[in-house]
């Protein structure tokens, strides 16, 4: 296994008295998708805002490899502008990376995520299939090495599902790490490597995708 | 940090600017303020320099608050606030840039409350325009170095809105009278020199705050919801 981007060793968070997670010992490694499940109220947001460092854990060690600005968050938030043009929200991301402005950069990314005809229109009047197509141009522009989604394909048709999982797995193909929390499993099972599941607190199961029994969580509510 | 700040006080000021959002209630509110204060006096009586110069600067209090909520609710529609966070700038770089885009709106605002209170308040300028504009911008940004700190808290949850006015009115106090003060010393026409331990406040507030913000802000300003 590669170097893992980020470990968790022993980690708890609770909120007040109210325990999230206990113990979690885990490893993301690059050109992986690890898909993460469990039922509501299991920790799967908490997680990944652990792994992000945007909670700091109540227990335990969050460890990272990653420089500032490595890991990309996708969720049921978009994380865009509504007031914004898709092409200035974009050209936003570029300033606060570091990176020049690029309009052929930009360009292009709108292009890979099928919004070329709209760079110019304002996202607060996109649909919630093309505003997550703009969050992922947004992902796409900064080149994550750790890619958190915490279920980003809430609400999208299911074509639009379809090409979200496509556009998961080639991000991991290009070598990037990413943690996907889903409800979807059956669906989303197909396009991960591995899967983690939570129930309890703590880590059920953490092992190959192609090992893990989806059907036997679904009289659970899983999926 | 000061290229990322820059980007994000442009994006601020493109959207606040753009729909004249956060502006119109601000300079609406203050336009109010200066006209209730204007009805205390008699018809052609002239209000003192130093009544007038207090309400200018209650107007601009309460216009901050109002500012500086819109400036951090801009990054709470849609979660942008996590995008921030996770980008490779620090978090200070947030606090500068709504620090400077909240001085601009600021300002702009006051450039419709400095005639209003002239006006409606009876005054003559007798001092150096120019002088009067240093003194508000020197005085405009403490008011927004402690407003974009305290901007920080009021994000997250509705009802923490109230937290802003709440802290921020009492740390006030220091920059608001100095900056009435020195208005006032404007209007009357009289050197600054007679009222230099005011100018000293302003100063001494500016940067008490500025280097307070550039230590806690990234404490205040976090993924937590």
């Amino acid at each position: 296994m590669a170097q893992a981007l980020v470990r968790l060793r022993r980690v708890s968070r609770f909120y007040g008295e109210r325990a999230v997670l206990k113990n979690i010992d885990l490893e993301l490694a690059p050109a992986q998708v690890t898909l993460v499940v469990g039922p509501n109220g299991a920790g799967k947001s908490t997680l990944l805002r652990l792994v992000a460092g945007l909670l700091p854990p109540s227990e335990g060690e969050v460890e990272t490899e990653l420089p500032p600005g490595g890991i990309g968050y996708l969720g049921h938030k978009t994380l865009i502008y509504p007031k914004l043009t898709a092409r200035a929200n974009l050209a936003f991301w570029q300033s606060m990376f570091g990176q020049p402005r690029d309009d052929a950069a930009v360009t292009a990314v709108l292009s890979r995520v099928g919004l070329a005809g709209f760079a110019d229109e304002e996202a607060g009047v996109f649909s919630r299939g093309m505003s997550q197509r703009l969050s992922l141009a947004r992902v796409f522009l900064t080149a994550p090495r750790l890619l958190l989604l915490d279920e980003p394909a809430s609400g999208l048709d299911p074509a639009s599902a379809v090409w979200l999982r496509r556009e998961i797995r080639a991000v991991a193909d290009a070598g990037a790490s990413v943690a996907w929390v889903s409800h979807n499993i059956a669906a989303d099972l197909a396009a991960c490597d591995r899967v983690v599941r939570l129930d309890g607190h703590r880590v059920a199961y953490d092992g190959p995708a192609a090992g893990f029994d989806a059907a036997a969580l679904a009289g659970e509510g899983v999926c | 940090m000061l290229k990322a700040a820059l980007a994000i006080a442009r994006k601020d000021l493109s959207l606040a600017l753009s729909g004249a959002q956060g502006l119109v209630q601000t300079v609406l509110l203050g336009l109010l303020l200066i006209f209730i204060m204007s009805l205390s006096r008699e018809p052609g009586e002239l209000s003192p320099p130093l009544a007038a110069a207090a309400v200018f600067w209650l107007a601009t209090a309460f216009g901050q608050v109002l500012v500086f909520n819109f400036l951090y609710g801009l990054e709470e529609a849609e979660g942008a606030r996590l995008g921030l966070l996770l980008s490779p700038a620090p978090a200070q770089a947030v606090w500068l840039g709504k620090a400077l885009s909240g001085w601009v709106l600021l300002f702009c605002c006051q450039m419709v409350f400095a005639p209003a209170a002239v006006a409606f308040l009876g005054q003559t300028v007798a001092g150096s325009p120019l002088t009067g504009l240093a003194v508000v911008a020197a005085v405009d940004w403490g008011l927004c170095a402690l407003g974009s700190l305290l901007g920080a808290l009021s994000v997250g949850k509705s009802s923490r809105e109230s937290l802003l006015t709440v802290i921020l009115f009492p740390l006030l106090v220091p920059a608001l009278l100095a900056g009435i003060r020195l208005l006032e010393t404007v209007i009357s026409g009289r050197g600054l020199e007679a009222v230099g331990a005011w100018t000293g406040t302003v100063v001494a507030f500016d940067a008490v705050f500025t280097a307070a913000a550039l230590v806690l802000f990234p404490f205040l300003y976090t993924g937590e919801e």
